[in-house]
């Protein structure tokens, strides 16, 4: 499972990387003589409305997404683990103030939050980013609280307590050994969560603006001519269905290994 | 005819052989116990008899229960007499029943389902039988609130319930303190007495004495001797069998008690501990001397651990104090815990964990070496994983750990509850002979009375009470030795 996994996330990433190399045009490049072309040899997933290479624009639009997701969900996973630690380790009021706050942004739907921002920067990328990083931290707040706690209270963190080891060791040797394996479960399913957030805004008109290439914007622009080509639609809605299987796979390898 | 026969039962995986050409019979009446240790097959013989053995696993023989023949791999046939033919007790019984169901309707149900008793006439069974178990309360009340030995009352009745005159008890005494376990064998007596027959598989030494017939003793899947049990465990021929009754605890000779001199370690004076509204003690004075061995012995949940974790400071006592003396260092306080696999790093090698102590503490690297050649421990096993090691040698290596320490007084909580008795008395004799050579006090937990007054120290009983001290000595300063 996991080798199906990562064959799919390396066969999109090679395209990402090495497609517009291949292909040698730019995403927004338009040949209007060249309309609505079929797959074929020359262009492999023929062209749209305007000429542009679906190659091209496909390899863009997963960069685009994948590098959006990688950074909310680091920006999420990194304070989230750390404030679910010091909730765990600390108690009392601090560890009440931290499981209100994560219980208060835990009754907004996530993608509401990023509507909102949107609402203050049309077209703009950074509500994608700052609205997932704010909903995301805090399932690894809750995941990493629940997990400390009881390890913190377990015989080998006692013990080793009791032989004299500080903090730094038992963080080190005791609880992220212990935590790594669910973190990276987490932050596997959160890539896929934050790539279906981009693609359902584009796709329903709230996220990035034309020209750019991202794949829910993809898959909108492309409803007039889905009878005339429809490999227009086919294309990204396979690449997104292709990404997310591939990050689910690992995810659940992760779950299994654990 | 017999209640149950068995046939040259075999099992094998990947061509080792686990169970090797076991027969038995067993009259209706009597009681057989299959004695053995971890390891020895014993319970993949349980599994077979009741047809749920792991479908990787080979297995061959023939059985006859009741009237009903079949062959070991044919599990389904078996599972089929479960409760008519075939009783079966779970271990830790109170855990088998259903938390979402009231006492009184899960008996009526199963005198419905399984013995099939009218529908009408279930419910009055079953209070009936709550009745004469003596809990004729507890027909309305849910599974939680009963305690450990009521819910072993009730499940007991739950798995007679169909009649079966057959009793399967796989290991029915484990995890079990001592007055859990006298009810627990009262009860198997009372199915002998009122004509069933019971199959007992245990690693229990006095379930076996306590319910007579007759005996095997299995070590590795083999038969190494059987026959009358007044017979093989008043004069064994075996070998294996010898080794097995001298690790009992009631056979041990008792230890003198060590000689102890100067100020105490530890002075624990008022001190109050409650949990869950419960009042564990109150007002506990208690001097603990230098190279003093201490236990602790009571049932569970009777707050020794409690006791002992507050002697060490891991816990703060709702009220009192304890005085350390001045020249204990703030590590000469160190722990043994009953399952040593929860006290080391999982995902870390042994030989890492005690190299970080080494380093945490500037240690002769040689010393480690030292220990483990006196704890009998090979140098191979720090290349492994916690849970590579065997329950004894990872214990060994845990008392190894603490050693390099140099600790003034070792807290052993129930050092040796989960292992078998061969291991458990080697490794609470060299606990006991590493503490007394190295000059540390031990304070040992344990829930076997026989296993406090081998150590051959002074004894504190749990619950606490308050006359106690006086009555055994414990109050006061040590002005002994």
């Amino acid at each position: 499972m996991i080798r199906l996994g990562l064959s799919l996330l390396a066969l999109l990433l090679a395209l990402a990387v090495f497609g517009p190399w291949l292909t040698g045009v730019s995403a927004s490049a338009q040949d209007l003589e060249r309309v609505l072309m079929p797959p074929g040899l020359g262009e492999w997933l023929g062209t749209d409305n305007l000429g542009r290479s679906v190659v091209t624009r496909l390899a863009y639009a997963i960069r685009l997404s994948t590098g959006l997701a990688l950074l909310s969900v680091l920006s999420a996973a990194v304070p989230g683990t750390a404030l679910g630690l010091l909730a765990a380790w600390r108690g009392g009021w601090v560890e009440r103030l931290l499981v209100m706050l994560a219980d208060a942004v835990l009754a907004l739907p996530g993608l509401l939050l990023v509507l909102i921002l949107l609402a203050f920067a049309p077209g703009a990328i950074w509500p994608f980013y700052v609205g997932l990083a704010l909903v995301l931290w805090v399932e690894y707040f809750r995941v990493v609280r629940a997990q400390a706690r009881t390890l913190l209270a377990s015989p080998q963190v006692e013990a080793a307590a009791l032989m004299g080891f500080g903090w730094p060791y038992i963080l080190r040797c005791h609880l992220l050994p212990e935590l790594l394996p669910i973190l990276l479960t987490l932050m596997t399913l959160g890539v896929a969560t934050a790539v279906v957030a981009l693609s359902t805004a584009g796709y329903i008109g709230v996220g990035l603006r034309p020209p750019t290439a991202e794949l829910g914007l993809m898959i909108s622009e492309a409803f007039p001519y889905v009878f005339e080509a429809p490999w227009l639609i086919i294309a990204p809605v396979a690449t997104l269905l292709l990404l997310i299987a591939g990050l689910a796979c690992i995810a659940e390898a992760l779950r299994r290994a654990r | 005819m017999a209640a149950l026969a068995i046939h040259d039962l075999s099992v094998r995986w990947q061509g080792e052989s686990l169970v090797d050409a076991l027969s038995l019979t067993l009259e209706p009446g009597r009681a057989l116990t299959i004695l053995g240790e971890s390891g020895s097959g014993k319970s993949l013989i349980a599994q077979a008899i009741m047809g749920i053995l792991p479908a990787q696993l080979q297995a061959g023989g023939d059985i006859r229960v009741g009237g009903h023949s079949s062959r070991i791999q044919d599990g389904a046939a078996r599972r089929a007499l479960w409760g008519s033919k075939l009783a079966l007790l779970p271990q830790e019984p109170w855990s088998a029943l259903d938390p979402t169901m009231r006492v009184g309707w899960q008996l009526a149900e199963t005198y419905h389902q399984v013995g099939q008793v009218p529908r009408g006439q279930a419910g009055g069974r079953a209070r009936e039988t709550l009745q004469a178990l003596g809990l004729p309360h507890s027909h309305d009340a849910w599974p939680h609130t009963l305690s450990g030995g009521m819910g072993q009352r009730v499940v007991f009745a739950l798995s007679t319930a169909g009649g079966a005159p057959l009793m399967l008890a796989d290991e029915p005494t484990k995890g079990l303190d001592l007055p859990l376990r006298d009810d627990m064998v009262m009860r198997l007596q009372a199915v002998l007495h009122k004509g069933g027959s019971v199959l007992t598989i245990t690693h229990d030494v006095s379930v076996a004495q306590a319910l007579g017939g007759d005996v095997i003793v299995l070590l590795d899947g083999k038969v190494v001797e059987r026959g009358r049990a007044e017979k093989v465990l008043q004069e064994p021929s075996a070998d294996y069998t010898r080794q097995l009754l001298a690790a009992m605890p009631e056979h041990w000779p008792a230890r003198k008690p060590p000689a102890c001199a100067g100020a105490p370690l530890l002075r624990l004076r008022g001190v109050a501990k409650q949990y869950g509204g419960n009042q564990l003690f109150a007002g506990a004075d208690l001097d603990i001397g230098a190279a003093e061995r201490l236990s602790l012995w009571g049932p569970s949940g009777s707050g020794k651990s409690t006791f002992g974790d507050i002697a060490l400071g891991i816990r703060r006592p709702d009220a009192g104090s304890v005085r350390r003396r001045e020249d204990i260092g703030p590590f000469g306080l160190q722990k043994l815990y009953q399952n040593p696999l929860m006290s080391f790093a999982p995902r870390r090698t042994l030989r890492q964990s005690m190299q970080d102590l080494i380093r945490r503490h500037a240690l002769p690297a040689a010393e480690l070496q030292e220990f483990m050649q006196r704890l009998r421990l090979g140098q191979g096993l720090l290349e492994r994983l916690p849970h590579e090691v065997s329950g004894g040698e990872l214990q060994r290596l845990a008392l190894a750990r603490v050693l390099l320490l140099k600790p003034a007084l070792i807290f052993a909580d129930e050092p040796t509850s989960r292992l078998d008795l061969i291991s458990q008395r080697n490794t609470l004799e060299l606990l006991i002979d590493t503490a007394e050579s190295s000059g540390a006090a031990l304070l040992l937990v344990t829930h076997d009375p026989h296993i406090a007054r081998a150590l051959g120290g002074r004894q504190l009983r749990f619950p606490w009470r308050e006359t106690q001290a006086a009555e055994e000595g414990v109050r006061g300063p040590i002005d002994r030795g």
